[in-house]
Formats: C-alpha cells, sequence, structure tokens
C-alpha cells in the first residue's frame, strides 16, 4: 500500500515498505539529496530532518511513522533557514560541507523554538550533529549571528 | 615561451624525489613586495560555493545518480585472519536483482594485483563484490555468499619485536654520539607513552560511481588525489588517460584516508563494465570506520639528556608501530631528529605487522605521533631541570635542517612562542594550580610543531579573461573543504587586479587535463597558487599590451586594480571593460606552471599552541578549556578559510588527545567499536575557546607567493600541549592517550 508523505509542502505517495527508513526514501525515491547518510546509525546528524517542526535522525525513522505528518528537508526550508545560510557562508561554518545541511536543520529548529539562544543553548541542540572538519567554532558564530546577536 | 625540462626535487610528507620539471622563464613572477599593499589576498573571502553547500545542492559522489545505476556493496571479512573454505557464488548470482557478482579469483578486466583475496589477512579484507538493482538487493546478494572461513590467530602487536614480525626492515637514524651524549647529560629523562589508532571518519565514506561510454570511463570519485585516481585506472583498465575522466567535486572530507581510485573505484569501474549500468559503490559507516584507515597506534620510549642551561646534549627515541598490513612508514622519528637542536640522536622504528588494514595517511601522518610523544617528553626534562618548559624549547631553537645541513627558507618559531605565551597567559599559568573554587585541577601546557608544507612541481593552471572582464580559473585541485579553490580566485582577482567577485575557479575534474597535486600533504597552496598567478600574470600582461593599443599609451605606463586600468600619470582612468570589450567572442588565456623551490634550504612550517586544561578527579573528565594556535606557514592568502583550517585541525587533535582510539578485540583482530556512538569525535559540546594567529610573513626564500601549506601544522602539538597540560594540573602523566575518563582515574589513584 502506498504511503501518503507530505514533504517540503508537497504529497508525496510512495509505494515501499512502512519500514524504509525515511532517509532512504527521500534520497532515493524523491531525489532529495540535501540530506546525508553519514552513519545510518543515528550518530551524526547529516540526516536531520523536521518531522512537525522537530529535528529526527532521518535513517532510523521508519517512513511509515512519517505518514501524515510534514517533513522539512534542507531543500524545503526555504526562508526559515535563509538568515541561517547565509550567516554560515559568511563565517566560513563549513569545510567540506557534508555535515552541513544537518547542522542548518538543526538549527533553524532551534531558532523557531529560541529566538536568541546563548551558547550553551546552541551547543546543547547542535551536539548531535558531528562536524568532522572541525567548524564549530563558526557555527556557533553563524547562529549567534543568524539570530542577530552580537558576535565578539 | 622558452620551455625547458630541468632537474627538481619534490617533496611529500617529508619524502623526497627527483622530478623532472617543465620550465618556462615567461611563468616567473616577482614575488611582492614585504610591504606591498595587496587589494585581495590576505583578505578574508567567504566561499564561492558556500551557498551551494549550505543549500543541499552540492552533489557529492554518494549524491550522484544516473539512469539504470545499480548498487554494488563488498563483502568483508569479519574476521582478521582466515582462509576462505566457502563462498556461494551461485546463490548470490540467482538472488533477484542481482547483476553481478565478483568473487576472489574471478577473471576480470582488471590488470594489476588482485584487489578480492580467499586468504583475509587483516580485519575487513575485501572478499567479493554484488552489484544489484536496489540497494537492499544488493544487500540479500552479499548475505547468500553466506561466507565459511577457516580462521586463524591475529596478529597482535605484542609479540611483534620478539617475532621479528615487521612489514619491512626497522630504521635506525643516527647522529653524533647519542650514547656519549647522554651519558654527559647533567639531567637525564625517559619517557613511554603509547598513543592510540586515530581513524579519519571522513563523514562521506568511500564511495566511487563508474560509467562506461564504449571504451571511456568516467568516474565520480569520492578522493583526494583524483590524478592519482585516473592514473590507476587507466593502467588497471588498459587505458589512455584521456579515455578516463575522474570528477571529485564535492568531498565529504577526507583527512589523507582518500587516496587514489580506492578499491571502490575499481570494484565500481569492473562491475560497471562486466552488466554495461553505471554503478555506485558506496562504504557503510561501519565499514569506513574499520577498513577506512588509521593513524597507527605507536609506543614510543624517548630518553633525553640536557645541560643544566637546558641545551640538550641527547635524544634516543624507540617507537614501535602498529602498521597492521604494511603501508608507507610515516615520519615518526621526524620530529625527535629535527625540531631542536642536538648533535646527538638516535632514533629506531620497528614496523610491526599487524591484522588491520595498512595504515594511511591521517592529517600530518607520523608527525602526529612523533611531537605527541617527544613534546612531553621536552615537558618531564623542563621539570628535571627546574626550567620553564617554554624556556627549554627557545633554548633548543635551530634555524637549520641538521639532517640535510640545510638552512631553513624562513622560520619564525620564537615568534609563534612569543605570540602563544601572551595570548595564552603562559606568565600566569602557575596560579591555575592554585585550589580552584569548583574542585577543578587547572593546568596550561605548550609543544612545538614542525611539519614540511613547501609544495613543488608539477601544478598547472590556465586563466581565461573574457570581453565582460570576467576571469575564468582552471585548476587540478580537489577542494576537499579547505578553501583551496577560493584562494585560487583570490591570488588570480590580485594578479589580474579584477574584483574578487569577476573571477571564478574550477578544479574537481581531470577532463581540461591541468594537473593539480593530491590534496595532502599541506601541498595545494603553495603548489598551486603560483602556477594561478603565473598564468594570471600573462593574462594580466597582454592585457596591459591590448589597452596600450586601445588607449594609444605605452603599456609601461599603464596598472590594472580593481577592474580599472590607470595610467601612472593619472590621467587615464577607465574600467578594464574598455578593452576587454574590443575582444567580442575572443579571450584572453593564460597558462601557469609551478616552478621548482630555490636549491639550498629546506621548507617547513612551524607552530606553538598551548592548552588549558581543566580535570575532574571525581569523574576524570578532562575538558579543554582554551587552546592557542600560532603558526608559521608565510604569507596567509585568506585569512578567514586559514583560520578554519587551524581550529578544524585543533578539534580534531583534541579528540586524539582525549577521546578517540580505535580498539580492536585481540581474541578476533576486529575492531569492537567500529560507530561513530562508540568511537568518539569531538562534538560542538567538547570544543574549548579557540584563538588563532599567523606571523603571516611571506618566506621570502620561496619564490612566486612565499605562502606554506596549512592543512597539517594546527593539528600536530595539539595532543602534546594537552597532555602536558593534564601534567602541570595533576602532577601526573599517562602512559597512554586519550586521556579518556577510565584512565584518569587510574592516573590520579
Amino acid at each position: 500500500m502506498p504511503i501518503s508523505l507530505h514533504v517540503n509542502g508537497e504529497h508525496h505517495n510512495v509505494d515501499v515498505a512502512p519500514t524504509r527508513r525515511l532517509l532512504a526514501v527521500l534520497r532515493e525515491d524523491l531525489a532529495l539529496t540535501g540530506a546525508k547518510h553519514g552513519c545510518g546509525e543515528g550518530a551524526c546528524g547529516a540526516c536531520a530532518v523536521l518531522l512537525d517542526g522537530r529535528p529526527v535522525a532521518s535513517c532510523l525513522l521508519p517512513v511509515g511513522a512519517a505518514e501524515g505528518r510534514t517533513v522539512t528537508t534542507i531543500e524545503g526550508l526555504g526562508e526559515q533557514a535563509a538568515a541561517l545560510q547565509e550567516a554560515f557562508v559568511a563565517e566560513d561554518a563549513l569545510q567540506c560541507g557534508f555535515c552541513t545541511p544537518g547542522q542548518i536543520v538543526s538549527a533553524s529548529a532551534l531558532l523557531a523554538a529560541v529566538e536568541r539562544p546563548d551558547r550553551d543553548r546552541i551547543r546543547t541542540a547542535l551536539a548531535g550533529n558531528v562536524c568532522r572538519c572541525g567548524a564549530y567554532p563558526k557555527i556557533e558564530r553563524a547562529i549567534l549571528r543568524a539570530s542577530g546577536q552580537e558576535l565578539a | 615561451m622558452k620551455p625547458r625540462l630541468v632537474k627538481s626535487q619534490r617533496e611529500m610528507e617529508g619524502r623526497f624525489e627527483d622530478v623532472w620539471v617543465l620550465v618556462d622563464e615567461d611563468d616567473e613572477v616577482e614575488s611582492w613586495p614585504e610591504d606591498a599593499e595587496l587589494d585581495v589576498v590576505g583578505k578574508p573571502a567567504t566561499r564561492l560555493d558556500g551557498p551551494v553547500r549550505t543549500s543541499g545542492a552540492a552533489h557529492y559522489t554518494v549524491d550522484v545518480a544516473l539512469p539504470g545505476m545499480l548498487h554494488a556493496l563488498i563483502l568483508r571479512a569479519h574476521v582478521a585472519r582466515a582462509r576462505l573454505t566457502g563462498l556461494d557464488v551461485e546463490a548470490a548470482r540467482a538472488t533477484p536483482g542481482v547483476r553481478a557478482v565478483l568473487g576472489p579469483g574471478d577473471a576480470t578486466a582488471m590488470g594489476g594485483d588482485p584487489v578480492l583475496t580467499d586468504e583475509p589477512g587483516w580485519a575487513g579484507a575485501p572478499i567479493a563484490a554484488v552489484a544489484a538493482d536496489t540497494p537492499d538487493a544488493a544487500a540479500a546478494g552479499l548475505a547468500a555468499l553466506a561466507p565459511a572461513y577457516e580462521t586463524l590467530a591475529p596478529l597482535e602487536v605484542d609479540g611483534g619485536l620478539e617475532e621479528q614480525r615487521f612489514t619491512e626492515e626497522p630504521r635506525e637514524t643516527v647522529r653524533g654520539d647519542p650514547d656519549a651524549g647522554l651519558a654527559a647529560a647533567d639531567a637525564r629523562i625517559e619517557l613511554t607513552c603509547e598513543t592510540p589508532a586515530h581513524v579519519q571518519s571522513p563523514l562521506e565514506p568511500h564511495a566511487a560511481v563508474a560509467r562506461w561510454d564504449g571504451d571511456s570511463l568516467t568516474a565520480w570519485v569520492s578522493t583526494q588525489g583524483m590524478f592519482d585516481a585516473r592514473r590507476e585506472l587507466a593502467r588497471r583498465f588498459g587505458l589512455l588517460t584521456e579515455q578516463v575522466r575522474v570528477i571529485s567535486e564535492f568531498i565529504g572530507g577526507g583527512f589523507g584516508a582518500k587516496q587514489g581510485a580506492g578499491v571502490e573505484a575499481l570494484l565500481a569501474a569492473e562491475l560497471a563494465r562486466a552488466t554495461g549500468r553505471p554503478v555506485r559503490l558506496a562504504l557503510g559507516r561501519h565499514e569506513e570506520q574499520v577498513v577506512g584507515g588509521r593513524r597507527a597506534w605507536t609506543r614510543q620510549t624517548v630518553t633525553l639528556g640536557a645541560r643544566s642551561d637546558g641545551t640538550l646534549t641527547g635524544i634516543e627515541l624507540a617507537a614501535v608501530v602498529a602498521m597492521g598490513a604494511g603501508g608507507w612508514i610515516f615520519p615518526v622519528a621526524e620530529p625527535a631528529l629535527s625540531i631542536y637542536a642536538c648533535p646527538n640522536v638516535r632514533t629506531m622504528v620497528f614496523p610491526v605487522r599487524t591484522s588491520l588494514r595498512a595504515q594511511n595517511a591521517f592529517r600530518a601522518p607520523g608527525v602526529v605521533e612523533g611531537v605527541t610523544v617527544l613534546e612531553q617528553a621536552i615537558d618531564e626534562l623542563a621539570g628535571a631541570l627546574g626550567m620553564d618548559p617554554l624556556e627549554l624549547r627557545r633554548a633548543n631553537h635551530v634555524d637549520r635542517d641538521q639532517g640535510s645541513g640545510l638552512p631553513y627558507s624562513s622560520k619564525r618559531l620564537l615568534a609563534c612562542y612569543d605570540r602563544a605565551s601572551e595570548l595564552a597567559g603562559w606568565a600566569a599559568r602557575d596560579a591555575l594550580r592554585e585550589p580552584q573554587a569548583d574542585g577543578l585541577l587547572r593546568g596550561m601546557g605548550c609543544a612545538s610543531q614542525i611539519w614540511w608544507g613547501g609544495g613543488g612541481p608539477p601544478a598547472h593552471a590556465t586563466v581565461r579573461l573574457d570581453s565582460e572582464a570576467r576571469a575564468l580559473v582552471t585548476t587540478g585541485i580537489q577542494d576537499i573543504g579547505t578553501g583551496t579553490l577560493t584562494s585560487a580566485r583570490i591570488v588570480a582577482a590580485e594578479e589580474l587586479g579584477l574584483p574578487l567577485a569577476h573571477v571564478v575557479a574550477r578544479g574537481g575534474d581531470t577532463a581540461p587535463n591541468l594537473y593539480g597535486p593530491v590534496a595532502g600533504g599541506s601541498m595545494t597552496t603553495p603548489a598551486v597558487m603560483p602556477a594561478v598567478r603565473s598564468a594570471a600574470g600573462k593574462v594580466r600582461r597582454i592585457l596591459l599590451s591590448l589597452a596600450a593599443d586601445v588607449l594609444e599609451i605605452a603599456a609601461a605606463d599603464l596598472t590594472i586594480s580593481d577592474g580599472r586600468i590607470r595610467s601612472r600619470d593619472g590621467a587615464l582612468d577607465v574600467d578594464v571593460v574598455e578593452v576587454t570589450g574590443k575582444l567580442g567572442n575572443a579571450t584572453i588565456d593564460g597558462t601557469g606552471a609551478r616552478g621548482p623551490n630555490p636549491d639550498g634550504f629546506r621548507v617547513n612550517t612551524f607552530g606553538c599552541q598551548i592548552a588549558q586544561v581543566a580535570v575532574d578527579p571525581g569523574t576524570g573528565v578532562v575538558a579543554v578549556e582554551r587552546v592557542v594556535a600560532v603558526h608559521d606557514v608565510g604569507r596567509i592568502v585568506n585569512p578567514l578559510a586559514a583560520s578554519s583550517q587551524a581550529e578544524g585541525g585543533v578539534i580534531q587533535g583534541i579528540g586524539y588527545a582525549l577521546s578517540e582510539e580505535l580498539v580492536v578485540d585481540p581474541t578476533t583482530g576486529m575492531p569492537v567499536n567500529g560507530h561513530l556512538d562508540d568511537y568518539k569525535v569531538p562534538t560542538i559540546a567538547d570544543m574549548p575557546e579557540i584563538l588563532v594567529d599567523f606571523p603571516n610573513v611571506a618566506d621570502p626564500n620561496l619564490p612566486n607567493l612565499g605562502a606554506k601549506g596549512l592543512g597539517e601544522p594546527p593539528i600536530v602539538p595539539t595532543a602534546a600541549a594537552i597532555a602536558n597540560a593534564f601534567a602541570h594540573a595533576t602532577g601526573r602523566r599517562a602512559a597512554a592517550l586519550p586521556l579518556t575518563p577510565a584512565r584518569v582515574l587510574e592516573v590520579l589513584a
């Protein structure tokens, strides 16, 4: 039976097993490759997407559990992430960029919940997003900048 | 143009080889004077590909999807040493959706050493490969192979010395009379420390996509060396290099682990050839952690002797390196041989064969391991002498390479010590050891950095300027995240006198056949940027000559900057488009080639880091509170990207010092923590304050730009500085890194 998904404001019927992971459906069936398969184990955050506005590890989520709920990927964040994307570039908050979509998805969920998060709040919210290149100092700065806060 | 072929020397991570270099005197450009006011070089610039990376639109190799593409998986030995006694290739072939199965000994079109084995000698060795319509079908085919093994005992590092079980002959290097030097010392210390197996863990795993069009092969490869990948694929499949195109536009991290074509591209190409369909082969995370590579585990014993004024009289190093199945012996002894003045040195490196894959490069391979132990020993010596650790380092400063006797082309290490000391508040460090209100034990430690990073030929670039005064720089750069393509834009814009926004740089594709070196060895900036500047210089000279025609004034009386052509007397000031606009569909083209480094010098990079830590004696948790990183890498092309590189190196060094350690089960020889939830890389929550600075003075003896590489230097001293800070805080030194809570509690008990 096809599964009905709402992704980035569009409706999709996908004919896959309900246990198939949401990430695989996004990447392989819907050609949305912004969310990355970093580990497939929920340990790196590169696959982060928003499920009803909250960040989830799409590599662990069975697609059946997303049925009837709103899925937003990096490609569909639109205005919500524009300031973050600009700030990530301005602060050089990325190196290889592979984790960056996940970082921005997590950061946009944070900014939706907290208008002006302090450093501790940023660190807690982003601790599940591994950046192996170590862009962390600048990721922190980019989130402060995107939320209109003073940079040291 | 007067091309000549000359013999020159090329250096890669401390290995020197003689190469023929194509030299054209038109490529020579004047170095910018030290007081030159540059418009673009040295100013912070954001990366051109930033928006495509932040929007999720960048297509990495794992994102490449082609019509009809198959998905391939590799069957790997799940024991470290074994003989294969059963493999059901027919069952795998009969699995629905499976299109091809390759087992050991199967005939392939691929020449060279077989990549599949029925006698796996290391954990995760490739046994077979399956290509299928979907990833699930490939997984089902893999399961159907149902391998059976006769298992053999794994090779551990313990016992390797006694059994003389080496991957190659142990290496001994002797200078002077180390025994006499140590005997003559007023103070003498010995320190033994183990350093962990350190996994590169790029977030994009090793991956390749291969597609054949007749006899031509296109391969998307997540590699740091696309030209090496091209050569390897051409040789293996008996093709001309022009029949192979390698695309490595976006690479999700490498850190040394992604060299050449890799088994992934070879198998993808063979499976694509066998099936007539494009094939994608990407490693899973567990696979990546087990077989992607690692910095080797070492056990090092350092003996130091010094006179009472701190002057070193003797250094001895014995290093056991757990090589795995083989690989290069990285320069673990180099710090002992070169970082401080000492006439009497003996180093011995014992490369023990073990049952992991061959060790491979991980950011400053060898030197990180060597510095991590040597620099702890230097601190122990400072303690024995009652000297300040930074003073002891200053006292043994050396301005020439003691192995070759050649002077360094430039060295501002003393300035790095001064600046780092000032930024860290070194003078007040002992106040940290007073009882703290939060009950934590605090301390501060330093370490010195040495690495190469001078680059060299060959590297090529072209610059093409069009009628709208937009310039395209084409290079052989693989920008693995360092921002080197942005540096190429900066250098070209400076030389052309155009605004940065008018210049675009491309790389990541072998099709233009413009060679660039592997993105490793801190080589890209010092190797490629001079070629870019030479190419831009030729375009600039042509442009000025055309301007002279249009404006009816001698070219020598004209200058270009910020997109304006001006006469030196100030009378003329026109937009560059006034000239280029006359080109119509024509373009101004320039080619540039990297010339050789001057004879008579060694080109190295230097630096100093100071770490402050807080140790919780109750839990054993070590928190790094601040790292100051000051590195002399000559001229800084882009300070924004340079600070990013430095911060990233420091953070990987923190992982090496505190949490990262690949643990092997001695009974099976298999890693037990081959995942990101148990192999702990640093997160944003672990991040200290990081203060970065550079002397930022061009190397006067390095022609063209005076810029050296920065990829590797920042990781070199971090773990040593942290270990020294830990010792300062606690008065104890751990016999092994990383300083995990369990190990710290043991040390403090």
